[in-house]
């Protein structure tokens, strides 16, 4: 009786401790405007600490057997996983369905290529085809300019521009969305961006390397050498994958972007030939 | 008498029989085994056209595959750490003579040859998993590393017979110089065991860091592939958990007896039992994170995109996942010492409340910047408040230099909470305990501040700067710490005059409850792990050479992951329940054997660390 008169006097003293040093932190923590997210961190920090302290005066519950002690241990566990759950579910979660629409991307040109991929690609181009005789004809139906206005036409009067380079067959931009795909600015760096150790920054490759010395070297990562990178081509950093990884069509777009990037004041090294 | 002989020859009969059922087991699992090797070739021109296969009715070839890994490795985890330290406690039996280490490690040894057969099964399922579920993916990893296959079953049969020669031969090779024959099984035991870990890690740590694998000989492009990047970091990682959890595990199962002990003998024994569990999870914990930091940094240098993703993509929240997990590892770790102290070691609860409440409140803090990602979730008002997505405070303690400082500073309080539980209801009586004392108490000072300064001052340098030499400085300063004052300690505790006695199996049943959470911390903890490993390679089976292009290429969201690694967890503690309940069902007729009772009082036991009467009693001869 004595025991759970001063564990109780315990709990109010050790709880209005935590309570107290959790509020100050919460009030620190808005000053310094944290998001309300850590708020509630540092207030847990505090009331935590007061917990493991208050167990550590506990008295000793009294011992259980049998299915009671079972009882007790599953209810044991499932607070520790509801917690863990709960706190991983509240922490911001990435959405599975962006890498989905990566994947579905980069999986399009593999499926293109089968035979069953051939076919649908004809129909497709059969479909965007038919679609485009069927403006043309309202076009040259239509009297006014106003008509004209309505159709989904680009500043150029061609594809309209939230059209994805795929449908219109835009090579540099489908080469574009190749140098992200295939992860070249893991190794190059490119309008400042992305990591520049093991390869050259490509921002004047256009100016150094024709559209096929480049198919060559993308093809063949041993038959061209970029000047100081001897060391990295020693080591055969660039990998000698992308002839089994990409498709003919894909390489001529990642050429075809390269080609483009011609940025004088960038100091992209010179390549050597080597085969 | 009769009554016993009468039990040990049942049970030799059963072990008899026992033994056949298993090697009659193996005979069939290799009838089965061989002809599945010999037709991988067949495999290799099937899988051309079948790449997957499925079962969305059991919930998707993924997640079952998630499920029967996750149990194999916690399983292997725990077959491969636990004879490490059985093999320990038995050689410190030996040195000591102290007939109580004997007696632990055959009870360590006990849990494992139970474990060990549900390791294989779970194995074997895996593999038919993999073979019917992945075949494409399969044929292509057994094309490049069937030679190691051949050696893993050779190394399989080979721990085999070493562990159950090493279990069955415990008794008879007690006596004369039979032990020493038993301490080698148990070093074979080990080395088997590490090759049998390493060579798995090879096929798993080529499909996330692949090497170009270079014409040759089959052998020549195993081996080419075998040693890529991250092999031999998370060969050292693995070794390291497998310890941890080997440790904490056995220390939860200590917990689990201590709580349903019926007599004060059995409560004694299982707080022992509890105590050097928890010890070795500890010790074992602490290299733990130079172990990460290195596999980390061998990630980032293979591929920088891939650490990206895990440290700062969509992963980095992951991490936050883990300082919680590790964190609140450290507080129970640390709450079982503080225990220890309060309720073994009479009056030194009021002694060390002081340096506790210090511990507790730097354990904290530390979380607290642990638990701190480096870009913040903030809502377009909040970081219009904040000036960025970064805020100005928050934004310094969310990077590596910061982290790798708190996790030094946790490491140091957590050896701190060691030394005092050791040094506990102890006087020093040695002529230089009190210039000891200062040199312990200045390099443990120096450490903690040039730990710190060298976490500031990380912000100051460029990264390369911070990650090459001042984090691996940090490291090494800390190791320095262990390596100098723990036999320090150790000398000044042999001649130490105990002035109170530690009592075992006073602990409360929360130290139990301490002990399970101990465990499941551990669990939870590598089953995260398992998911960072496997997401960090995106949507490729083998990272920038085979692209997953089954309908589950994506990464799970971690809520999602979370309630799996629950539901692993809560198998994994099933299993094993299942597995130390057959274990020890014959102990339940076992009658205790009162040795020690008679030379000690009810409850003190001469301990690694803390009151030792037989050392007192040396002293006062």
């Amino acid at each position: 009786m004595r025991d759970q008169r001063s564990f109780l006097k315990n709990v109010i003293k050790k709880g209005i401790t935590g309570l107290v040093v959790g509020v100050f932190l919460v009030g620190v923590t808005r000053a310094l405007a944290f998001p309300p997210v850590f708020q509630v961190m540092f207030f847990t920090y505090a009331m935590l600490g007061a917990a493991v302290f208050l167990l550590l005066d506990a008295p000793s519950l009294q011992p259980m057997s049998g299915t009671k002690a079972l009882v007790a241990l599953l209810a044991f566990y499932v607070v520790i996983s509801g917690v863990y759950i709960g706190g991983a579910s509240l922490w911001p979660q990435y959405d599975p369905e962006d890498e989905k629409g990566k994947i579905e991307k980069l999986l399009k040109a593999k499926r293109a290529a089968t035979e069953q991929g051939k076919a649908e690609e004809l129909l497709a181009r059969t479909k965007a085809l038919s679609e485009k005789a069927d403006a043309i004809m309202q076009r040259l139906q239509a009297v006014g300019g106003a008509a004209l206005a309505r159709f989904p036409t680009g500043a150029d009067g061609g594809i309209p521009s939230g059209a994805s380079p795929a449908a219109s067959g835009d090579l540099v931009a489908l080469g574009k969305e190749q140098w992200k795909l295939q992860e070249c600015y893991n190794c190059h760096k490119l309008s400042g961006q992305g990591g520049k150790k093991r390869g050259p920054e490509m921002d004047n490759i256009g100016n150094l390397m024709t559209p096929q010395e480049l198919r060559q070297k993308v093809l063949d990562p041993r038959s061209w050498m970029a000047e100081g990178f001897e060391k990295e081509y020693e080591k055969k950093k660039m990998p000698d994958k992308y002839k089994d990884l990409m498709e003919d069509k894909e390489i001529d777009e990642l050429v075809a972007f390269l080609s483009t990037l011609k940025n004088p004041s960038v100091n992209t090294p010179k390549a050597i030939k080597k085969k | 008498m009769t009554y016993y002989g009468g039990h040990r020859g049942r049970s030799a009969g059963v072990r008899r029989g026992r033994t056949w059922s298993i090697a009659a087991l193996l005979f069939l699992i290799g009838q089965l085994g061989i002809p599945l090797l010999g037709l991988a070739q067949d495999a290799a021109s099937t899988a051309a056209t079948v790449a997957y296969r499925d079962i969305p009715q059991l919930g998707g070839s993924r997640n079952i595959i998630w499920v029967i890994a996750q149990q194999h490795l916690l399983l292997a985890g725990f077959v491969l750490g636990v004879p490490i330290f059985a093999w320990v406690c038995e050689i410190v039996g030996v040195r000591t003579g102290d007939k109580r280490y004997d007696k632990l490690a055959k009870e360590f040894t006990k849990l494992l040859t139970s474990a060990y057969a549900t390791t294989a099964l779970f194995g074997g399922i895996l593999l038919f998993m993999l073979l019917g579920f992945y075949p494409k993916l399969m044929a292509y990893l057994t094309d490049i590393f069937f030679p190691s296959f051949v050696v893993y079953c050779a190394l399989f049969l080979l721990e085999t017979v070493t562990l159950y020669l090493y279990w069955y031969g415990w008794d008879v090779m007690q006596g004369g110089g039979r032990k020493g024959l038993h301490l080698f099984l148990g070093f074979l035991l080990n080395v088997f065991a590490f090759f049998i870990m390493i060579i798995p890690n090879s096929w798993a740590t080529f499909q996330a860091s692949p090497v170009v694998v270079a014409e040759g000989s089959a052998l020549a492009r195993a081996w080419a592939a075998t040693w890529n990047p991250t092999w031999w970091p998370v060969n050292v990682h693995r070794l390291i958990a497998n310890v941890v959890l080997g440790g904490f595990i056995c220390g939860a199962y200590a917990g689990m007896r201590y709580l349903s002990a019926n007599t004060h003998e059995e409560r004694v024994h299982y707080d022992w039992m509890g105590y050097v569990g928890n010890f070795i999870g500890v010790f074992g914990m602490l290299p733990l994170p130079f172990a990460g930091y290195w596999l980390m940094r061998e990630v980032y240098q293979y591929n920088q995109q891939m650490g990206i993703t895990l440290m700062g993509g969509f992963l980095s929240w992951l991490f936050i996942l883990q300082a919680m997990l590790i964190g609140v590892l450290f507080l129970g770790a640390n709450y079982y010492f503080w225990l220890g102290i309060t309720h073994r070691i009479e009056g030194s609860e009021v002694k060390y409340r002081r340096p506790i409440m210090a511990m507790l409140v730097i354990l904290l803090l530390c979380l607290g910047v642990w638990m701190t990602p480096h870009s913040l979730v903030a809502s377009l008002e909040e970081a219009r408040r904040m000036g960025g997505t970064h805020h100005p405070l928050l934004g310094v303690f969310g990077v590596m230099s910061a982290k790798m400082t708190v996790v030094n500073i946790m490491i140091l309080v957590t050896f701190m909470s060691f030394i005092i539980y050791w040094r506990a209801g102890k006087v020093e009586t040695a002529t230089w305990a009190k210039v000891a004392q200062k040199v312990m108490a200045g390099v443990l000072g120096l450490a903690a501040i040039v730990v710190i300064v060298l976490g500031v001052w990380g912000y100051f340098v460029p990264a390369i700067v911070r990650i090459n030499y001042f984090s691996v400085v940090q490291v090494l300063i800390v190791l320095f710490v262990l390596v100098t004052i723990t036999p320090l300690t150790g000398l000044l505790m042999k001649s130490a005059r105990t002035t109170t006695e530690m009592i075992w199996g006073r602990m409360p049943p929360r130290a139990g409850y301490a002990l399970v959470l101990n465990a499941v911390m551990v669990i939870l903890l590598m089953t995260l792990m398992g998911y960072a490993r496997s997401s960090s390679r995106v949507h490729w089976h083998v990272y920038g050479v085979m692209r997953d292009s089954s309908q589950y290429a994506f990464s799970p969201a971690l809520g999602y992951a979370a309630a799996f690694m629950s539901l692993n967890t809560f198998v994994f503690c099933l299993l094993v329940a299942f597995i130390f309940w057959v274990a020890t069902m014959g102990d339940k007729t076992k009658t205790m054997e009162p040795e020690t009772k008679k030379k000690l009082p009810a409850g003190a036991y001469p301990a690694m660390a803390g009151g030792s009467p037989t050392l007192d009693d040396r002293n006062k001869q």
